[in-house]
């Protein structure tokens, strides 16, 4: 047996656990346990309860349903990057518009089917996410800020210039016809709202598994470690650059994602119109307002800024509509400074906490005593 | 084992570092002492490849350090720890101790993201040694919370785990009894005597606590204005005119 540390060191005086001092704490829940499978099960439910309502509802609810998820994806590529590496980026509405042209241009010019597209949309999104990204490698915060505000703003200007490629000024319109349902899909011509609208779902689910192994495996606490100290995660052994380029790359092609599918939905693209730096303050608020650094905050974010200014502008018409829609944010970010998600996680752990658990099999032999990994050759001397 | 030969810093005009030299021997603890502002912290940051000195030669084995691009140098066997803590608040500890096994098993970006089952295997056994780690330190009851609002005693501990779960040969501690109480600090000295013991590491230790020094060290480096002023063994450091000069000033 090894010697132990002395158990009534200060560090321990903290009272934690529910069993501890006579203050009630939050119930602790393992990860992995029977109860938080149990809970992840209701949540699952109500979810799938919620999309398949989605998918009953009346064409232009649902198509608002689509637009939400679309911008739900986007949000999602964003808080990828400037949520956890907290590289901040006023111009995604570029890779948005990117993803969207790419379909565009793809379905259009060179009569590609609209689910093929996509693909390649994150592929060049990814791309240019790597060379927007090497900015990243000296500067940050503000000063980053402006490089990618750079972006946004030279993107309308950039479509305006390759006229003979995206149309211009004029705009590129997908003739509905070429925006037909894969045959196997079962959907005809006329369902193709619905057909988009499942597409949208598939499509959040997929990057929303895919972000969400990363962040909570490894690498997303890598990426937590190089936002809050970077001369700590290096000396951790963690590459800084790659980090930062791969999650601007990753971030690039899971807005581009969004892009690709806001081709589809709306059908007409006009630079000028949707993909403007404003588009990307507008995922920025989403990203603020529903929750930085959290999964679903992406999700209430969307909603929000699609269903939001619909509920302002009900209220009172024209500007005050968007006044009512500011001061909505406002008090959004005064009550809840880390967002809806992260203020009703806040509040969700005053009654449930998650704790890791710890895994099962102890070992014998003490520190790494059976360990099979690495550094064999150094420790030649162990057992 | 490692090696500083003649390395020079300059910060503008100021001369941080002027011709320090010293070798630290295999499965030997190597005390640095000097007084405030001698340039120990900035050794540290040489070797560890934050600074970059102006001249000289830092050798690990047969690797030149000074070529190792900055989060290399962990994957060649030195870790440290930082005089005023760099943890990652927001993390929880078992988070924290989790990064440090970076450099032994690198994560890829692509398998994490698809989930495969070999990357989480290595996963699993990175988080088995981070609690080994975390249970021999004490800490393991504090594994999900997070690092802020923890005690700073706690959080050099906290650091000795994330350097540790690295499997280091060379372990670099800026100041470990900092901050700690008088019976604090011999529990220290003794749990580094007997982390040596168990996993098999030299350590190079900046540290004022001068009574810690003389019990856990083999060899002790003193140091003032950037400069070596003495080299041995404890009990010779300690009697050094240089170095009594140092601490104490010269008679007027």
């Amino acid at each position: 047996m090894t010697t132990l540390i002395d158990k009534t060191s200060p560090a321990r005086s903290g009272g934690q656990g529910p069993s501890g001092s006579g203050r009630r704490g939050p119930v602790v829940i393992l990860r992995g346990s029977g109860r938080y499978r149990l809970i992840l099960a209701v949540c699952l439910v109500l979810a799938a309860g919620f999309v398949a309502w989605g998918g009953t509802l009346q064409p232009f609810e649902q198509g608002q349903l689509t637009r939400a998820g679309i911008f739900a994806i986007a949000i999602l590529g964003l808080n990828f990057t400037t949520g956890y590496v907290g590289l901040l980026s006023v111009g995604h509405s570029a890779f948005l518009g990117l993803g969207a042209y790419t379909t565009g241009v793809l379905v259009v010019n060179y009569n590609q089917t609209a689910l093929s597209t996509i693909p390649v949309a994150m592929g060049i999104c990814f791309v240019v996410g790597l060379l927007v990204g090497i900015p990243a490698l000296r500067i940050r915060g503000l000063y980053l800020a402006i490089v990618t505000l750079a972006l946004g703003v030279a993107f309308p200007e950039i479509v305006a210039r390759l006229g003979g490629l995206t149309g211009g000024a004029e705009g590129l319109t997908i003739r509905r016809t070429l925006l037909r349902p894969p045959e196997w899909s079962g959907f005809t011509l006329g369902e193709k709202d619905q057909w988009l609208y499942w597409l949208t779902i598939v499509c959040l689910l997929l990057a929303f598994v895919v972000l969400r192994n990363i962040i909570t495996g490894r690498y997303g606490m890598a990426m937590n470690a190089v936002r809050q100290n970077e001369i700590a995660a290096a000396a951790s052994g963690v590459n800084i650059a790659t980090v930062k380029l791969l999650s601007f790359a990753v971030s690039g092609a899971i807005t581009g994602l969004a892009g690709s599918l806001f081709a589809m939905y709306i059908g007409s693209l006009f630079a000028e119109g949707s993909f403007t730096v404003l588009a990307g303050i507008t995922l920025l608020i989403g990203l603020v307002v529903g929750g930085e650094r959290t999964m679903l905050g992406p999700i209430i974010g969307g909603l929000i800024v699609v269903f939001l200014p619909y509920y302002t502008s009900d209220i009172g018409g024209g500007q005050f509509s968007a006044v009512l829609f500011a001061i909505a944010l406002i008090a959004v970010v005064f009550v809840a400074p880390d967002g809806i998600a992260g203020g009703l996680g806040r509040i969700i752990r005053k009654v449930v906490r998650v704790d890791a658990r710890r895994p099962d099999g102890g070992r014998e032999g003490g520190l790494f005593g059976d360990a099979p990994t690495a550094t064999a050759t150094e420790s030649g001397s162990a057992r | 084992m490692l090696n500083v030969s003649d390395v020079a810093l300059t910060f503008g005009g100021i001369r941080a570092l002027d011709a320090v030299g010293f070798t630290v021997g295999p499965d030997e603890i190597c005390g640095l002492i000097g007084p405030n502002g001698a340039g120990k912290t900035s050794i540290f940051n040489c070797i560890t490849r934050i600074y970059q000195p102006d001249s000289g030669t830092i050798t690990y084995g047969d690797t030149d350090l000074l070529s190792v691009p900055r989060h290399r140098v962990v994957g060649h066997g030195i870790a440290r720890t930082f005089q005023n803590l760099a943890l990652w608040p927001q993390q929880t500890v078992l988070e924290n101790t989790i990064v440090g096994a970076h450099s032994t098993a690198t994560p890829n970006l692509f398998a994490s993201a698809v989930g495969w089952h070999a990357t989480r295997k290595a996963a699993k056994q990175v988080e088995r040694d981070a609690w080994d780690l975390l249970d021999r330190l004490g800490i393991a009851d504090l594994a999900s919370h997070p690092a802020a609002g923890l005690p700073f005693g706690t959080l050099k501990r906290v650091e000795l785990a994330r350097a540790l779960i690295s499997r280091p040969s060379m372990l670099l501690l800026d100041e470990p009894a900092g901050g700690l109480t008088h019976s604090e600090v011999d529990e220290l000295g003794d749990l580094i005597l007997d982390l040596r013991r168990e996993l098999g590491f030299s350590a190079l230790l900046v540290e004022h606590h001068m009574g810690m020094v003389m019990r856990i060290c083999d060899h002790v480096v003193a140091m003032e204005f950037g400069r070596t002023i003495a080299d041995g063994s404890p009990d010779d450091v300690k009697r050094d005119p240089a170095v009594v000069a140092a601490y104490l000033g010269t008679p007027a």
